[in-house]
Order: structure tokens, then C-alpha cells, then sequence
């Protein structure tokens, strides 16, 4: 059976990833680190405040940081890494279409985090027993959404931290932080129980994981069905298609600029 | 003195990494950004846990231990895993193989890069700090007690600095590992994050551990370091100053000393087994 140049080359991005994490099991242990300690603290700080309904807001929030990190160290700057190695000029001058590399290592960074994200969801079980009342059709549906829209952005991030040098660990140690605060992992930060004026929550809303982290909370912990959500799953499935179209034209764009002004090729600036 | 030039040398060039890739103003603005939201974070999830919870009450002076031990844990976290990046940096861009090359230990390199980190990320914990104490009250629309006078900003430093000796043993050991390490080392910043936020009271109480974590936990210098800077800022706090200082110090020195030995150990063996100057060991 063969199939299309796109799907070989996205299987073949997709298969580096897996087996550059699964080849290593320790891999695992390393990822899921911070995802597991952060979720393990802020859930012992909801407990030791008596907010024990709460502590699945944390666990949740725990599971959702594992993919927001590997989005912003595994998606965004991923092409700066490997212009690094030179891996990028190869990308471009083979006839692999790009958007299958993209799509491939989104796939791959998916599974990859899946273990990380299990992880944390087990031992914030085991440990705390959150609440859960959950609409599972909801659920999976808003979180596969969420992904797609936060993945796409992530693709969209690699395009233009092409454009920057040495800046670009620099820049996701900026955006780690304030992005886990105000799209909400660990708390709403949208609605009528935010602590953010208006004109934030609408700034925070432009962020995928904002909208999905609302989404999932409503499904997971507030019974939540697909027709109470759907305004919240129409957005992130049109921020999905939005951030992919943008980051393949992003990508074009850079890459032209890129050839004119000749640092395509050029590893360490 | 001549121990002392090393090290300085090291600081300055620790202060050109840091903070030289961009305008110095940019980028000291810039890494105040992730303490402060950190330290956002964790108070608005306590605001919000006890306003939507009808059996726990709101405290501001909750409030306020939480918000300067999420910004002393962070502050601690950001230069205690230097050596690490120093090495692991180095190593990638072959810079580590010209100061081992040197008749010095690597010990001053890495002792050096600490101290500039502390003295950078001094400056932006203090600015997350006083950013968040206003951003929150702006928000949440309440008035966080803090006690801000010359006395309790002495003390305030006099803690920062008796927490150097736990945060570079902390760091040696995290370096010694980088020594050999060539492929996990840039994980160990959330690991040391994440260890923080748990066991150093950070937070909530060690008591709230289970023992004897907990004890544990309530003698580490990183907890009696944030305990003294709480004992100084927050009015009629409970805790005794002079004790956790002095907890703090020597449980700090304790570990440097043993941390030092561990590290020149890793370090004769990484030139014995030839993996001191490896990019891939």
C-alpha cells in the first residue's frame, strides 16, 4: 500500500519523535518532572486552604502543562534547534512538503506527552481523589480540540522563532509563565469567576489553551455536555484551521525571506 | 585574592550571558515577567479557592505568606540550577573545555556564574514581588499587609544572602551531574522548581507533608531561608528571625561543604574518564 509524499513524510516526523522518546524510556521520567511536582504542589495548596472541590482544577492544570511545555520546547522552537544542526536547509531543499514535518511533529509530540500526562493524572488520583462529574463525550471531544488549536499554534510559534537567533529560548521562558497564567490551567481565568479585568480575559481568550481549559472544566468537573460547550469547541476548532493556514504561510514567508537575505543556512546567530 | 579573581571573572562573564544578548534593560525587564506570573498564579488560586469555597474564609495575610514564598522559591530555583546550564551550555558550545584547560578547578567558574545569576535574579525577584503585591491588590481588590521599612529590608537581604551557601551547594550537585550528563541536565530546572514549590514551604506548611517528609522538609535552609524572609516582611509573624537564620546558615554551609567534596570528586573522575570536554557523554 502506498501512500501519499505528505503522509510518508508526516509518518516519518511523527516516528523520529517516538522513537527519540519512547528509545529512551527515561525520557519520561524527565518530561514529566515539573507537569508532576507543579500539579502535586498546587494541588497540596488548594488542600491545605480547605478548597478540596478544587484540587482537580490542579491535577487538570498538571496535565495540560505537560502538552503547553512540549508545544512551546518541542513545537516552537524546535526549527531553531534544528537549523542549529542543519536540519532545516535539508527540510527545505527536500521535496517533503513542510506542513507534513509540522503535522508530524505535533502527532509525534502528542503521543510522546501522553505517558507524562497519564502520570500526573495517576497520581493526582491516587493522592487526592478529585471530585469528577464528567460528561466523557465533552470530555474527549474538547480535549482533543484543544490540542488541535494549541498544536497549531505551536506550529505557527516554530514558523516565526525562525526569525530569531539565540533569542528564542529566551522568548519561551517569557511566554512558559504568563501563558500557563492566563489561559487558566490552574484556575478560570475567563467567566464570571475571574480575577481578571474584562479587557485581559479578552486577551487571554486569544490563547487556544484559555478557551480549552474552560471547555474542560466545565465537562470534566461540572457535567458539562457537548451542547452546552459547543460555542467554546466552534472557536477552538476555527482557531485550529486559522493558526494551521498561518503558520504554513508564515513559514513561506520566512523562508523567502530568508533565501534573499541568505541566513537560512546560517546555524548560530 | 587570587581565589577571588576566578570567581569575579566568572560573575561578569555570568552577567554577559545573562543578560548582554539583548539592551541589559530589556532583558532584566523581561525575566521579571516569569516570577510574576508564578507568583500571580499561586495567589490568585488561593483568592480563588477560599472565595468559592463556603467552608474556608479569606485571609490576606494568607495572601501575603503565599506571594513572598512563591517569589523566594523562584528566586532560589533561578540560580540554583546554573551550574547546570554553565556546564551543560559550555560543554554544547565548547566553551566548558577552555576553563577546565585552566590550572583552577571548574569549581570557580561555576561558584563565579552563581553569584552573578543570584545578584540578576535578586534584582527581578524583588521587582516580581512588588509587581505582583500591586497587580494583586489592584485585581482582587484588597489591601495584601506587608511591613516595609529599612529594618525589615536589611533583614530581608541579610536572609537572601545567608541563603547563597544552600543554593550553591544545591547548585555543585546539580552540577556534578552535568559533568557526566549530556542529554537529561535541561530538565533539572523544573525538577528543582517542582521540588521547591513541595518541600520548601513555599506554598503551604510542611506540617502538611506526611512525616517524616515533613520534618525533613521544615529543616531544609531553602525553607528556614523563606521562613526568615516572612519573619521580617509579614506583620506579627510568629516565627523566631534570629533562628531561622541561623538554621538557614548552617544547614546551608552543611550542604556546600558536602556538595563542594561531591563535586571535586565528579570532577577528577570526569577528567580521568575523559568525558569533561564531551558534547555527548
Amino acid at each position: 500500500m502506498s501512500f501519499s509524499p505528505w503522509v510518508r513524510t508526516m509518518k516519518a516526523r511523527a516516528l523520529v519523535r517516538l522513537w527519540s522518546i519512547f528509545g529512551e524510556p527515561l525520557w519520561i521520567v524527565v518530561s514529566m518532572g515539573f507537569p508532576v511536582l507543579s500539579s502535586l504542589a498546587l494541588s497540596l495548596l488548594y488542600y491545605s486552604i480547605g478548597a478540596t472541590s478544587y484540587v482537580g482544577f490542579a491535577v487538570l492544570g498538571g496535565v495540560m502543562v505537560s502538552f503547553w511545555g512540549n508545544v512551546l520546547w518541542s513545537m516552537a522552537s524546535q526549527f531553531y534547534w534544528d537549523k542549529q544542526e542543519g536540519l532545516f536547509e535539508i527540510y527545505l531543499t527536500s521535496p517533503a512538503p513542510i506542513s507534513a514535518i509540522l503535522i508530524g511533529m505535533s502527532v509525534g509530540g502528542i503521543i510522546g506527552t501522553v505517558p507524562s500526562a497519564l502520570i500526573v493524572t495517576g497520581i493526582g488520583w491516587v493522592l487526592f481523589h478529585p471530585a469528577v462529574n464528567a460528561a466523557w463525550g465533552g470530555v474527549i471531544l474538547t480535549f482533543g480540540l484543544t490540542l488541535a488549536s494549541l498544536y497549531a499554534m505551536g506550529m505557527t510559534l516554530s514558523s516565526l522563532y525562525l526569525a530569531y537567533g539565540r533569542e528564542a529560548e529566551s522568548l519561551n521562558e517569557v511566554l512558559q509563565e504568563p501563558v500557563s497564567m492566563l489561559s487558566g490551567l490552574y484556575f478560570p481565568s475567563i467567566g464570571s469567576r475571574s480575577p481578571f479585568p474584562l479587557a485581559i480575559q479578552a486577551a487571554a481568550s486569544l490563547i487556544p489553551l484559555t478557551i480549552g481549559m474552560d471547555a474542560l472544566r466545565k465537562t470534566l468537573f461540572y457535567g458539562n455536555d457537548i451542547g452546552q460547550v459547543w460555542p467554546d469547541l466552534a472557536i477552538l476548532a476555527v482557531m485550529a484551521v486559522v493558526l494551521l493556514f498561518l503558520s504554513t504561510y508564515t513559514l513561506k514567508y520566512l523562508e523567502n525571506v530568508g533565501r534573499r537575505d541568505g541566513t537560512i543556512a546560517v546555524r548560530i546567530r | 585574592m587570587t581565589s577571588l579573581r576566578p570567581i569575579l571573572a566568572s560573575a561578569w562573564m555570568g552577567i554577559q550571558h545573562d543578560i548582554a544578548w539583548t539592551t541589559p534593560a530589556l532583558s532584566v525587564a523581561l525575566r521579571v515577567v516569569a516570577p510574576f506570573a508564578s507568583a500571580m498564579t499561586v495567589s490568585i488560586i488561593y483568592w480563588f479557592g477560599t472565595t468559592n469555597s463556603s467552608s474556608v474564609a479569606f485571609n490576606p495575610e494568607r495572601l501575603a505568606y503565599i506571594l513572598i514564598g512563591s517569589t523566594l522559591y523562584a528566586h532560589i530555583a533561578s540560580y540554583a540550577w546554573v551550574p547546570t546550564v554553565a556546564i551543560a551550555e559550555g560543554k554544547n558550545l565548547s566553551v566548558f573545555p577552555h576553563i577546565y584547560l585552566t590550572s583552577r578547578s571548574t569549581a570557580f567558574y561555576v561558584a563565579g556564574r552563581v553569584l552573578s545569576s543570584f545578584v540578576i535574579s535578586t534584582i527581578t525577584s524583588v521587582a516580581a514581588l512588588i509587581l505582583a503585591y500591586l497587580a494583586l491588590g489592584s485585581f482582587l481588590g484588597t489591601q495584601i499587609p506587608a511591613t516595609v521599612t529599612l529594618l525589615s529590608a536589611a533583614m530581608v537581604a541579610a536572609a537572601l544572602v545567608a541563603n547563597i551557601p544552600g543554593a550553591l551547594g544545591l547548585g555543585f550537585l546539580l552540577g556534578a551531574y552535568s559533568l557526566y550528563a549530556s542529554k537529561f541536565e535541561w530538565s533539572l530546572p523544573g525538577y528543582v522548581a517542582g521540588l521547591l514549590m513541595v518541600f520548601s514551604g513555599a506554598l503551604f506548611p510542611t506540617s502538611i507533608l506526611p512525616w517524616p517528609i515533613s520534618v525533613v522538609a521544615q529543616y531544609l535552609p531553602f525553607t528556614q531561608f523563606i521562613a526568615a524572609a516572612r519573619e521580617a516582611l509579614l506583620p506579627g509573624s510568629s516565627g523566631d528571625y534570629v533562628t531561622s537564620m541561623g538554621l538557614c546558615l548552617l544547614g546551608g554551609v552543611a550542604i556546600l561543604v558536602v556538595s563542594l567534596l561531591v563535586y571535586f570528586a565528579s570532577e577528577r573522575k570526569a577528567r580521568k574518564d575523559g568525558v569533561i570536554d564531551r558534547r555527548l557523554a
